[in-house]
Parts: structure tokens; sequence; C-alpha cells
């Protein structure tokens, strides 16, 4: 029989539990409307920049308006297929912090996933990792890390995605070897992170930041715009906006994804504590009684022992 | 059916400034100069540059300070400017932005030989950005 004392500190302990779990909830679902709305906001500018710089894109490739579009060397230089190492590099993005439920470890194994199938494909994969879960998960399986970046905030996203961004263009365009800041060179760079579909789905994503791609299908009648200055210039503007907009499209995604996960589990965390609490009361009750009845039957059989 | 008027959007990563509003006209500083852009304009795709985008809403006039970025006019008579950031006259503070522009000025004349070319760049963007607030903030 379970000794009283030990089930009540027991319920006390998971009800402590609570308190924390249902706090962090709390805390999440605050912060959670800033950040959703953060992310959906986002959305238009980013969706509209693909949307511009793939159309110019698709159009260069069909090879119609001004210039020998046709020809490799006209190609800007973030949209060549290349085939160089074999190196491929992958922009890890996750969460500083756990209790999120499965946010970080899905996408810890999707990656994971990727990262066999190019070696099995016989690529050599590095990682740039922007947050800290992603980090300590590859940091012992001997994977080679090449940069690391802790998750961005709302306040900081730009920021930082113009810094990762900056860093993947040089790894792609030419690489830096030896030294401190040594960037290796790669042929592809892609990017893992969490589409924040809704509060509740969370999709892990790998895709393809360079060389660059169109995402949208392009309508082909589509007139030709006036460009001013020509295309190839325009396209030396707007590329490097393009591939800094997709990556801080991925961070504004995570954050919003991680508070929306953490909330989630903290919830039903809460809500198992509740029904632990329960059934424990119910047993301590139990046991309670049982004693209770115990110690009257020992006090009656005495009684009646002395009587006799 | 000449239009009158043009739809226009101000979007930025930290979310749309304008959305759908209907003007005569608008003026936006571009890569070659300033620019106005008039109802059944060509479609059209030139670079922004930090400076001041003004418009007419309703009776008022308005005046919003941007960054980099681009212009887009459509087929169905809209412009799109999209830039990395942009801020409306009543959310400058020109006080501060004036002190800013002096440090980052300072900056600019005397460390001219020992920064690096990626620090120098980013001391012009902000300079340029500065500027630009100021100028929205005088009418």
């Amino acid at each position: 029989m379970a000794n009283l004392k030990e089930i009540r500190n027991r319920i006390t302990s998971v009800k402590n539990t609570r308190k924390i779990t249902s706090a962090m909830s709390r805390i999440a679902a605050a912060r959670l409307v800033k950040a959703q709305q953060a992310a959906m906001g986002a959305r238009p500018y980013g969706e509209r920049l693909d949307q511009v710089v793939g159309s110019l894109v698709a159009s260069l490739g069909s090879g119609e308006g001004e210039g020998e579009a046709g020809e490799a060397g006209a190609a800007h230089p973030l949209l060549l297929k290349r085939s160089g190492n074999g190196r491929v590099v992958i922009v890890h993005i996750t969460a500083d912090r756990g209790l999120a439920g499965g946010f970080n470890a899905n996408l810890n194994r999707a990656v994971g996933n990727f990262i066999r199938k190019e070696r099995e494909a016989g690529n050599d994969v590095v990682l740039l990792t922007v947050g800290k879960k992603g980090r300590s998960f590859f940091q012992h399986s001997g994977q080679r890390l090449v940069r690391h970046h802790d998750a961005p905030t709302l306040g900081d996203l730009v920021v930082k995605a113009k810094m990762v961004a900056a860093e993947v263009m040089a790894m792609f365009t030419g690489g830096k070897e030896g030294g401190d800041t040594e960037l290796p060179q790669v042929d592809r760079v892609y990017f893992a992170y969490n589409y924040f579909k809704n509060v509740l789905t969370q999709q892990p994503k790998i895709e393809v930041l360079l060389p660059f791609e169109s995402r949208e299908v392009v309508n082909d009648e589509r007139v030709l715009p006036v460009l001013e200055p020509g295309r190839d210039a325009l396209l030396g503007h707007l590329l490097p906006i393009a591939v800094e907009s997709r990556l801080q499209q991925a961070f504004f995604n995570s954050i919003a994804g991680e508070i929306a996960a953490r909330r989630t589990a903290m919830d039903s965390a809460s809500d198992n504590a509740t029904q632990l609490i329960r059934e424990l009361t119910l047993f301590y009750n139990r046991e309670r009684q049982a004693a209770i009845t115990k110690e009257l039957m020992e006090i009656i059989g005495g009684a009646e022992a002395l009587k006799g | 059916m000449a239009e009158t008027t043009i739809q226009l959007d101000i979007l930025t990563p930290l979310g749309p400034k304008r959305h759908g509003v209907v003007v005569p006209g608008v003026e936006v500083p571009g890569l070659l100069g300033e620019l106005g852009v008039l109802p059944e304009h060509v479609p059209f795709i030139t670079p922004v540059v930090p400076g001041v985008v003004r418009f007419r809403d309703g009776g008022e006039s308005v005046r919003i300070a941007v960054g980099a970025g681009f212009l887009e006019v459509t087929r169905d008579n809209r412009v799109v400017i999209l830039v990395e950031r942009a801020l409306e006259v009543s959310e400058i503070d020109a006080n501060k932005a004036r002190e800013d522009l002096k440090r980052v000025q300072a900056d600019l004349s005397h460390d001219l030989g020992s920064i690096d070319a990626a620090e120098h760049r980013k001391l012009v963007t902000e300079q340029g950005w500065l500027e630009a607030q100021i100028r929205a903030t005088q009418p």
C-alpha cells in the first residue's frame, strides 16, 4: 500500500508543474498574437517580391525581351547552376529554446533525413544553424557546422536575415577558405524551417535558396513591363533583396511557429497535469478511507476481545 | 474611358503601410531620379532609393519616408512600392533623426580610411535613410 504522505507529495509536485506549464501557455498566448500578425503582415511583401523577381527570371529563360538573355554569360551569378565540388549548405532554422512540442525535433529529423539523402547522392553537406536547438542536435553527430546564429527575434530579424543572406551568397559565389571566417564554396544552398500554416500546424519545409528559382507559376500572357534600368541591372539589384526576403519570411514563420507550438504543447501539458491530479486525489482519498476503516476495525476488534 | 485614379500599395517586411489606397498620382524617389506615376502608366519596374513618397489621399497630402526597394506599375492600374522600411511623418522623431544623422556623418567624415567597405556601405545606407526621414518632416 502506497504511503499517504508519498501520494500527497506527488500531488503537490504535479500541481507545481501545472502552475509552470499554464504560465508558459499564457505567456505564449500573449506573444502569439503579435508574432502571428507580424508573420501575416510580412507575407504580401514577400509574395509580391517573389512574383516580380520570378517573372523577371522566367523572362530571362524564355529569351524574350532585350539583350542576349539566352546566353549563359548574361545570367546573374546567383542564377547559375553550379556543378563544382558537389557541396551543399543547409540553413537550418530552429528555436533557441525547447518545451515546444515537436517543433524542433520534427525539423531536426527532416533535416537529418535530407542530409542522408544528399550524402547517398554523393554530395558533401555543411550546415549553417540559426537557433541553438538545431546546433545542439547536430553538434555531436560529426556534422560539419560552418556558422551559427542564435534564433532571431521580431526586433533583430531584418538585420539577421541580411547577415545570413550575405554569408550564403558569399559561399555560393565563391567562398572564402582559411582563416577563422572560413566559408566553404558550395553548389547549392537550401533552407529548412517550420512553415506556420496555422496555430495548430507547423510544417517542416526544406527549400532551395540558391541558385535562385522562381516559385510561382508565371503567367505567360503577362506583358513584360518596361524596365528601367535594363533587366540585368534590375536583377542585380533585386536578386539579393529577394534572397534576403525569403530568409526573412522563413524567420517570421519560425518565430510564430515556435510560439504557437509552445502554446499548444503547454496547453496539453496543463490538461494532462489536471487529469493526473484528479486521479491521484481519488487514489489518495480511497487510501485514506481504507486506513481509517482498518484502524476502526482494530479498535472494535480490541474492544470485543476485552468484553469477551 | 480614361482612368483618373490609381491604386497604391506600400508594402514592407514589417507589414503593409498602405493597401489599396486610391490616389490621383504618386511621386517616388527612383534610382534614376524623382519620378511621378499617373493613371494609365505603362507596366513598369524600377528600383527605389531612400527618400520621400508623396501622394494625396482624399483631401490631405501624405508624405512617407521610405528605404531602398523597388516600384512596380502593373497593367491593372496598380502601383506597388516594395521597400525594406517605411515611416509616416507622425512616426518620425525628427530631432532624434537629426542627431543620428550628425553622428553618422561624423563617423563617415573622419573614419573614411580605417573602416572597411561593408561598414562604410552600412553608414551610407543609414545616412540616406535618416535624410529621407528628415526630408519627410519638412513640408
